[in-house]
């Protein structure tokens, strides 16, 4: 949909205390940026950036990872002040000095990670920081009467008493845009809005938020997933190195053509097509069960298993018992009950140093806290696992030079951009500690490589080489179970697709046989497939 | 034995025994209580508790007045938490080590402050105790409820009216978003830095007026170090009482009751040996603590500076 | 940055005193005690003497303060006192409210390092830190007390409690009216519990049906604790009260706030605070000790020694209110005087279990 072949306005009657329809004039320019720089130390982060939002549009912002999309928004939201160019907001020049003066001129933004206080009701979270009309009593009641308007509304349903903590990470999102709603925002910015969600979420809230826009709210939709950029937006703006690459109507274009101008290159996404060579069976779950951090049950009873030569791919929405079962295999949790084979090995609550004698390797979720040692270089952190042996050490000494040629060598072939091997690691990009991770994992040539969400937060690019490398080392002939949010990525990399809920495998099939619409069934819970 | 412990006046002395403790650790740890609900770790309590507790003594003395005690000490209180503030917020230094430096200073300067203005121990009148018309004649009630002076009733008094403030006012919401999520909160347009410095001055206050209370409503003298760790228990009851008004009332009560049944246990001659009776307040106390561990509860941001836009 | 500009002035200070006292006319100027809480500053103005004379420099360790109206201020008195007399060939430094014997420990090996001659680590507490210091530094005399085990540089002071606690229990007994008398113990240990012992002698001694009620809050400094155990004390029927350690002011001023009680102190009068309650008290004469141990240091012995405070040598006193003595029922005080004789003589010996 276009916003040229607007249908009319929302026919539900305007109450008193919250319009559903704006009336807002949506042929004019709601939001007009023009000539926007900012500098940083080292870093043009905005070079002459023209960007304009029209009232009623979703208006998807596109780029990579640095190319400018996060300064410009903070820009906008009064977070950091523009070194050059002018913001207009309904045609008046402004000057945005903070997020309380952004909200003041109807700017809201929905951060990635949602800025809600969990142990507060929905209603306590959506009027912090107003004032009461029984100042300064709170008035809950009314607070909770607007909020249920707001949701027949728009269609976002939540119950305003219920604590944040538990709903779900759907729920949360929508109560986010309560948020901004109830404090009559006109223009709505969502910073990755739908990594949290399910195929199923991800249709609910767009159709949400086509229907705000419909009712005139303005909608900025920064994401760098191109199929939903294509399938939701009106209109696109895509940035490559602090600058505007071209903006353009949604309908003129298609994902091809926005990847090649986000990247500047041509991408690829199509990532192989060897038949599965299946060899023996590296990994072999037999009715898992683990407790989670707070002491519940995370895993139920997982059975699986991972051929050499396969990529087994594990989807699900975050929470749903993968990072324990990742942590399972690789010795970092215990397992109540069942049983772990690695190899021909039962390493059933073996220590990881073991585990990884099996030929196990393990790229965790957390690359920065578990993944490496931050503060270390990037020399240290290749050799975290194989520091003691030779040729590395000699006795308990470490040989330096050794280690040198061996980092060198890892650094160079998995394309790590660092400025010298003895940069500290936090230093690195989040693209570079992945390859650099993954450089260190593979080195081993494992039996079977676990890895956790390897991709995520990655650009473009760091995406496509680290996927590139995970289809190569299959071919070489390790079992990868690899687990991603990420159901496209599980879809284009796995030979067969596991989903997990609430801490069980709910179905296991072959990536031929999968579609999206079954996944974010089995995924969301609401269908059961049991093997056969 | 078993009638001694069962009759009238063992019950009712152990009662408002109680409630005497019970009072200055109330004040310290609903003090503490919104400071921690605003992110804000004070260890200084005990330091902040012994300044309070000697201005009040030396302005009471002075002006024959244990209300101006009772307000210097508050004032001195607000100072000292002014000074946390300002180290916790401004300076973002480790909570719990400028916590104890705060604690150092309040014992050094009210003991040095002491020596030079008095230098010898000597006491004041302070608050006498109050008998309620009507009330206090209740039998086995009214000893233990009201028959105390006037601070004792406050600090009951505070414990709803800390109960509304915190949970039935906005400026209790706003504090409680950012003990739990200063980030979230600011981006509501809180003022988190104020609401931090509010509650911690706030907490000074209340500690100020727990130490005054040692001075002019309890002991009725100042000696050098009187506090002898109330404030550090203080801490203790507000993860006790999961940072709730009514908890920390119920946790400093427990606490105290205890305490009173000990020293009783002790007069009447129980024939249990002192060290296991004087032991048992604090035994309790890791108890319930270590009973409490695992259950979540605590500010999310407690004790962690909060830095706009950066980590 | 300080502490070493403070070093300088210091040392351009002593020189041009030096200077001052070549001058027609020196005027001998005392050397002030200075008190510190940690490191000791001693700003000696002394006149560069002509035969080189030694000071003799006296540290004093006390767990509490030298204000607490009882057992650390007693000693401090009682040092004060010999350097009021010494002048200028003494030098004297407090460390105080080091209850927690790593602190002290601390504290003592400092003050052991810089030269001090003799080092008084005042508690029953010290005996291992001091024990084990003082194997480190043979040239310097320690001392510590409530105590009996001595070492070559070793001094262990011993006052005998239990006499003046007799006696003061014996006035308990006859004073009571309510026949029930309250002790307010801090720890079971040291001198405290050779004071209760007395005191429940005495107390059997004139009548052995007045009940004592006995209790410990369990430290020396828990303030509120003893003023509220002695209110138990006294809503539980007793009428005299007594205790000892500088929580003890705690019990004196509830007796205050009470009407018909009467309270008996150790250590210190401390009828100052309440005129109108205490009634009589023990003090301690450290004066004596203290002098006792400078000359023996002076002659060469180091320690080894143990000091015994008592009646008979008049390092303990028993002296009565003024303002209450007359209360006191003379067959009752003609019972307290003969006691004290026997003590003093010999004849009576209070044991303790």
């Amino acid at each position: 949909m276009t916003p040229h072949d607007e249908p009319p306005r929302n026919p539900i009657a305007p109450t008193a205390a919250i319009p559903c329809a704006t009336g807002r004039d949506q042929t004019v320019q709601f939001l007009e940026m023009k000539g926007i720089t900012k500098r940083f130390p080292g870093v043009l982060a905005n070079d002459h950036v023209d960007f304009q939002v029209r009232s009623g549009e979703i208006h998807a912002l596109l780029g990579e990872n640095g190319a400018g999309k996060t300064t410009l928004m903070r820009i906008l939201y009064g977070l950091y002040q523009p070194d050059e160019g002018k913001i207009a907001i309904n045609g008046k020049a402004v000057t945005i000095r903070s997020p309380r003066e952004a909200t003041a001129l109807g700017i809201s933004m929905v951060h990635q990670h949602f800025m809600l206080v969990p142990p507060l009701t929905v209603a306590e979270n959506v009027i912090l920081g107003l004032k009461s009309t029984r100042e300064p009593w709170l008035n809950l009641g009314e607070a909770q009467e607007r909020i249920a308007e707001l949701g027949r509304c728009y269609g976002l349903r939540v119950d305003p008493r219920a604590r944040v903590w538990q709903l779900s990470v759907g729920e949360q999102q929508r109560v986010e845009i309560i948020k901004a709603l109830y404090r009559r925002a006109e223009l709505l910015i969502l910073d990755e809005p739908t990594a949290v969600l399910t195929p199923q979420e991800v249709q609910e809230f767009f159709t949400i938020l086509r229907q705000m826009a419909r009712q005139g709210q303005a909608i900025i939709f920064i994401s760098h997933k191109l199929h939903e950029v294509t399938a939701l937006s009106d209109r696109v703006t895509v940035l490559r190195d602090g600058q505007v690459v071209g903006t353009m109507l949604t309908s003129a274009t298609d994902r091809q053509r926005l990847a090649q101008m986000m990247v500047g290159r041509e991408i690829s996404f199509q990532r192989y097509k060897d038949p599965v060579n299946k060899g023996e069976v590296a990994l072999e779950l037999q009715g898992v069960w683990a407790q989670g951090d707070k002491g519940l049950p995370a895993l139920k009873g997982v059975s699986l298993t991972v051929s050499q030569g396969e990529i087994l791919g594990l989807a699900g929405v975050a929470g749903n018992g993968q990072r324990e079962l990742a942590e399972v295999i690789a010795g970092l949790r215990p397992a109540t009950q069942g049983k772990v084979v690695v190899g021909q090995k039962d390493v059933t609550n073996r220590s990881p140093a073991e585990i990884i004698a099996q030929g196990m390797s393990y790229v965790p979720e957390e690359r920065m806290r578990v993944g490496t040692i931050v503060d270390f270089s990037v020399a240290e952190n290749a050799i975290l696992e194989t520091h003691g042996q030779a040729p590395l050490a000699r006795g308990w000494f470490l040989d330096y030079q050794a280690i040198g040629r061996y980092a060198e060598k890892l650094i160079a072939d998995f394309d790590v951009k660092t400025p010298s091997q003895d940069t500290p690691v936090r230093h690195l990009s989040g693209g570079n500690v992945q390859k650099l991770i993954l450089a260190r994992e593979l080195s081993r040539s494992p039996r079977l490589l676990v890895a956790a969400q390897p991709t995520r937060g990655l650009d473009v690019g760091a995406t496509e080489y680290i996927q590139k490398r995970l289809v190569e080392q299959r071919s070489k002939g390790t079992a990868i179970l690899l687990i991603s949010e990420d159901l496209d990525e599980v879809l284009a990399l796995s030979d067969r697709v596991a989903v997990m809920y609430e801490g069980q495998v709910v179905g296991v099939m072959p990536t031929s046989e999968a579609s999206v619409e079954e996944l974010g069934l089995l995924m969301a819970g609401v269908k059961k497939q049991l093997p056969a | 034995m078993v009638e001694q412990l069962l009759a009238q006046g063992f019950i009712i002395g152990v009662l408002a025994t109680s409630i005497r403790l019970t009072a200055p650790m109330l004040f310290a740890a609903l003090g503490e209580m919104f400071a921690e609900r605003a992110g804000v770790l004070n260890l200084g309590v005990e330091g902040i508790m012994l300044m309070g507790a000697y201005f009040a003594f030396w302005a009471s003395f002075t002006s024959e007045s244990p209300w101006l005690g009772l307000v210097a000490g508050m004032a001195i209180g607000g100072l000292m938490g002014l000074g946390m503030a300002f180290i916790s917020v401004n300076l973002r230094a480790n909570q719990g080590i400028s916590g104890i430096g705060i604690y150092l200073l309040g014992w050094g300067l009210s003991s040095l402050f002491f020596r030079l203005t008095f230098g010898a121990i000597s006491g004041v009148a302070g608050f006498q105790p109050v008998n309620i018309p009507i009330l206090s004649a209740i039998p086995v009630l009214g000893p233990v409820l009201f028959q105390h002076n006037v601070v004792v009733y406050i600090a009951l008094l505070l414990v709803p009216l800390s109960y509304v403030v915190l949970f039935k006012t906005t400026f209790g919401l706003s504090l409680r978003a950012v003990g739990e999520n200063p980030e979230a909160a600011d981006t509501m347009g809180i003022q988190v830095y104020l609401i931090q410095y509010v509650c911690v001055i706030l907490g000074g206050i209340l500690a100020g007026l727990a130490g005054a209370f040692l001075t002019v409503g309890q002991m009725n003298m100042f000696v050098d170090n009187i506090t002898a760790g109330r404030g550090f228990i203080a801490i203790a009851l507000v993860y006790f009482g999961r940072w709730s008004p009514y908890g920390i009332l119920a946790g400093s009560f427990l606490f105290s009751i205890v305490d009173a049944l000990q020293m009783w246990m002790q007069v009447i001659g129980f024939g249990v040996p002192y060290e296991v009776l004087v032991m048992q307040p604090y035994i309790l106390t890791v108890l319930v603590l270590a009973l409490a561990v695992g259950r979540s509860g605590g500010p999310a941001a407690l004790s962690k500076p909060y830095v706009r836009g950066g980590t | 940055m300080n502490r070493k500009m403070l070093g300088f002035a210091l040392a351009l200070l002593v020189p041009l005193s030096a200077l001052a006292a070549c001058g027609p006319t020196p005027v001998p100027t005392a050397a002030p005690v200075v008190v510190t809480k940690e490191v000791p500053v001693v700003v000696t103005a002394t006149p560069a003497p002509t035969k080189p004379a030694k000071v003799f420099k006296v540290a004093l360790i006390l767990p509490s303060t030298m204000d607490d109206l009882a057992w650390s201020q007693s000693m401090y008195q009682g040092v004060k006192k010999v350097k009021e007399e010494m002048g200028p060939a003494m030098e004297f430094t407090v460390s105080e409210n080091l209850y927690k014997i790593v602190d002290a420990g601390a504290a003592i090996r400092d003050y052991a390092g810089k030269g001090y001659d003799l080092v008084i680590a005042h508690g029953s507490q010290y005996q291992t830190v001091v024990r084990d210091i003082a194997r480190e530094f043979p040239k310097t005399s320690f001392a510590y007390g409530t105590g009996f085990q001595t070492g070559p540089n070793i001094f262990a002071y011993d006052p005998q409690a239990q006499q003046g606690g007799y006696m003061l229990g014996m006035l308990a007994a006859g004073m009571t009216k309510s026949g029930k008398v309250g002790i307010v113990g801090p720890v079971k240990g040291g001198d405290a519990i050779k004071y209760n012992e007395g005191f429940k002698q005495g107390v059997a001694a004139i009548n052995p049906k007045v009940i004592v009620l006995e209790t410990y809050t369990g430290s020396f400094a828990e303030f509120v604790k003893a003023k509220e155990m002695a209110a138990t004390h006294m809503d539980a029927g007793a009428d005299v009260l007594t205790g000892t350690a500088q929580q003890s002011v705690s019990i004196t001023k509830a007796a205050a706030e009470r009407k018909g009680v009467y309270m008996l102190c150790s250590d210190m009068d401390q009828s100052k605070l309440a005129p109108d309650t205490v009634l009589a008290s023990q003090i301690y004469q450290w004066d004596e000790v203290v002098r006792r141990m400078i000359t023996l240091n002076k002659s060469g012995i180091l320690g080894g020694e143990r000091l015994v405070l008592d009646f008979s040598g008049g390092k303990l006193q028993l002296v009565y209110n003024p303002k209450l003595e007359g209360n006191i029922p003379k067959d009752l005080k003609d019972k307290v005087e003969k006691a004290k004789q026997d003590i003093i003589s010999g004849k009576l010996e209070i044991k303790l279990p």
